[in-house]
């Protein structure tokens, strides 16, 4: 089908808006935010957003919808900011998007809306990111965070427990509640946001955000329950039999840290990327002493990785008073899959890159502190499945550097609690929960998305799965619980 | 004793003994790991590996051995430097990973000592070339598998 062209409130003739410069979102200061915890970017301007909205060439086809993993209705969208009519803006994007603030963050925009942009082609791409971020948070400052319908639907009497709540279990949530189910989400830690509170820093997405969205859906009705894990304080089982849910969804995430298998990991000293950010995050311990979760404070921080993850740790740690922090890398900074603009401004802060090199064992003291790591040197070979190119070491090359903390960020694998409670949930060999296109897994009424089925991916990617996951629970519904009020 | 001395004091039975040895400890892992495994994908692949070591275990009856055209991939050396998990019914994923693809390399070195061992005989020469390559083939299989797996940021 023909998409529909949106109306055009761009004044400038298009030749003129190949000569705007992208418009630069203002930023702390590199040398005074690496000392504390304060979001990094400061967000674009009312005038900053209509001019950078002016940027954009109406194309007839507009690529950047195919680039955006949930198709956003970006053109749109970036009209009704050339209108000024921000918050209509926020609402087109919520048609697609249920949390715009957070993806205007950490969207990986680079490789996607913005990638295929053709003002892109010849220029600098549309910030489409930073022009959701900038309509995002307008609407929550004038209050319309919510940005959907505030009044409540005609209750169908069907009940749904969404489990974990991440962007997955957040997205599904909201649709369901739109449509007059009761939802109750059930977290296992104290706080609600899943990788977006436990794991992504403060000075990259602040909390007060999540907290915004997830008072937003307990405003709208759904119920949030917290220090509860299904599969231990409650099975799947019994969230059927015994409370009586209709359908319940999995958004149970890719929490479980996954160590290198060397020698020397479990030093004094070694973390987890996981429990070194939810230290620091979810349990405030960059607010040590106010708060009491002791980090430590280290000389040389090595941050073993090239993702996000592995830039949110090093600037972290640099945070935290590290006087060398750096990250260890197996390939070169063009195979690093984070996010650009955390590579630059982990680089800004003062962040170490050591790439192409390997550690292959850490040393400890004689009480068991980590204080070396050795490492090889490695060169790049042939392009592997992901189409990045391969290290591989270079024999001889062995070196050993003075460490007092290592981070090890390689990737994170799936929390195997409810395929161990549930044998009818079937698995893969990465313990990834098996779901269809719909989320539909192999246990009736039990849907799951998000990173519990793809392994580690995005927050869009998640947050997409749980719509599509909610559009199939209400189908569900209709067909084999009994029809929706 | 290196494995090369050893050889050279075994007979051709104790040789071919050997191997089988070393074949049917590759089909009980890879066996183990097929019961272990959790998707149709998983079970296939240590299938197809177990069905490749009984290929072997029978080629060594009659040092015959399909050739494969291609030279076998380059050694990505992803598990060479990782700890070896010590054998037990708990193994995860990832440790099967790495026992499987250490077991590989030992088993195409024992095969490229015998082709080295056997230099002047042209078909036993070839043929544990062509052994020690398809181990190399798998070990590289199994590693390819591990990167993805297990080191998507790394
Ligand atoms: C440090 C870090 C930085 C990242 N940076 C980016 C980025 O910049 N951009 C980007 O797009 N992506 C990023 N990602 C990836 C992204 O955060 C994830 O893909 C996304 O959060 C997955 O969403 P989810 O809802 O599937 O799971 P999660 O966000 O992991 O949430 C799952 C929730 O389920 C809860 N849970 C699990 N099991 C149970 C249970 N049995 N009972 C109750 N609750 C349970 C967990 O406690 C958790 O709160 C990053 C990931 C990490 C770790």
């Amino acid at each position: 089908m023909d998409r529909q062209k949106p109306e055009s409130f761009n004044p400038i003739p298009v030749k003129e808006r190949l000569t705007i410069p992208r418009q630069n979102m203002p930023e702390q200061d590199p040398n005074i935010r690496n000392g504390n915890f304060l979001e990094v970017n400061l967000g674009l301007t009312e005038d900053q957003a209509v001019i950078e909205a002016q940027r954009c060439i109406e194309c007839k086809k507009p690529t950047c919808i195919e680039g955006c993993p949930v198709s956003i209705q970006i053109p749109d969208f970036i009209q009704l900011i050339c209108k000024q009519d921000f918050l209509a803006a926020a609402n087109k994007i919520k048609e697609d998007s249920s949390l715009p603030a957070v993806c205007g963050r950490v969207c990986p925009q680079e490789s996607q809306c913005e990638a295929v942009c053709v003002v892109g082609k010849r220029f600098e791409s549309v910030a489409i990111g930073r022009l959701e971020r900038f309509v995002a948070d307008y609407a929550m400052q004038h209050g319309n965070g919510d940005g959907s319908q505030s009044n409540r639907p005609e209750p169908t009497g069907h009940k749904i427990a969404i489990v974990g709540s991440g962007p997955a279990g957040l997205a599904a949530a909201s649709d369901l509640i739109k449509e007059g189910h009761e939802v109750t989400v059930y977290e296992a830690l104290h706080e609600f946001g899943g990788v977006l509170v436990y794991g992504i820093p403060e000075f990259r997405l602040p909390k007060a955000i999540l907290r915004k969205e997830v008072a937003n859906l307990e405003n709208r009705g759904v119920k949030f329950i917290k220090n509860f894990i299904i599969g231990r304080s409650m099975t799947l089982q019994e969230l059927f039999e015994e409370e009586g849910f209709d359908a319940v969804f999995l958004g149970l995430g890719a929490g479980l840290p996954r160590f290198m298998n060397i020698p020397g990991e479990n030093l004094n000293g070694v973390y987890s990327a996981n429990e070194f950010l939810t230290r620091s995050n979810l349990m405030r311990g960059y607010d040590f002493p106010e708060w009491d979760t002791p980090l430590y404070r280290a000389k040389h921080a090595i941050i073993v990785g090239g993702g996000n993850t592995a830039m949110d740790a090093v600037r972290t740690a640099k945070r935290l008073g590290a006087e060398e922090a750096s990250i260890v890398y197996r390939r070169s900074e063009e195979e690093m899959p984070a996010r650009n603009e955390e590579i630059h401004h982990a680089k800004e802060e003062g962040v170490a890159f050591m790439n192409l090199v390997n550690p292959i064992e850490f040393i400890g003291d004689e009480n068991g502190s980590v204080v070396a790591a050795k490492c090889l040197r490695m060169e790049l070979g042939e392009p592997d499945a992901s189409g990045r190119r391969r290290p591989v070491p270079i024999e001889g090359s062995e070196f050993i550097m003075e460490v007092d903390m290592v981070v090890i960020a390689v990737g994170n694998g799936s929390n195997p609690l409810i395929a161990q409670t549930t044998p009818e949930i079937e698995t893969n060999k990465w313990g990834n929960i098996v779901a269809d296109e719909d989320g539909q897994t192999s246990m009736e009424g039990v849907f799951a998305g998000g990173d519990i089925v793809t392994g580690g991916a995005t927050v869009i990617l998640a947050m997409g799965a749980g719509r599509k996951a909610a559009t199939a629970i209400n189908q569900y519904l209709k067909t084999k619980v009994g029809s929706v009020a | 004793m290196s494995l090369k001395d050893k050889i050279s004091s075994m007979n051709m039975s104790e040789i071919v003994e050997m191997c089988i040895d070393q074949e049917q400890q590759a089909i009980d892992l890879y066996t183990m790991a097929m019961d272990q495994a959790k998707d149709d994908a998983a079970r296939q692949k240590f299938q197809e590996l177990v069905d490749m070591e009984t290929v072997h275990k029978v080629s060594l009856k009659s040092f015959e051995i399909e050739r494969y055209i291609d030279l076998p991939p380059a050694d990505l050396k992803v598990t060479d430097y990782l700890m070896e998990p010590t054998m037990n019914d708990n193994l995860t994923t990832q440790e099967i990973l790495i026992v499987a693809a250490k077991r590989e390399d030992k088993t195409a070195k024992m095969y490229q000592d015998l082709a080295d061992h056997f230099s002047a005989d042209k078909k036993l020469n070839t043929f544990f070339q062509m052994m020690a390559d398809e181990e190399l083939r798998h070990k590289h299989d199994l590693e390819s598998e591990y990167e993805q797996e297990f080191l998507p940021e790394g």
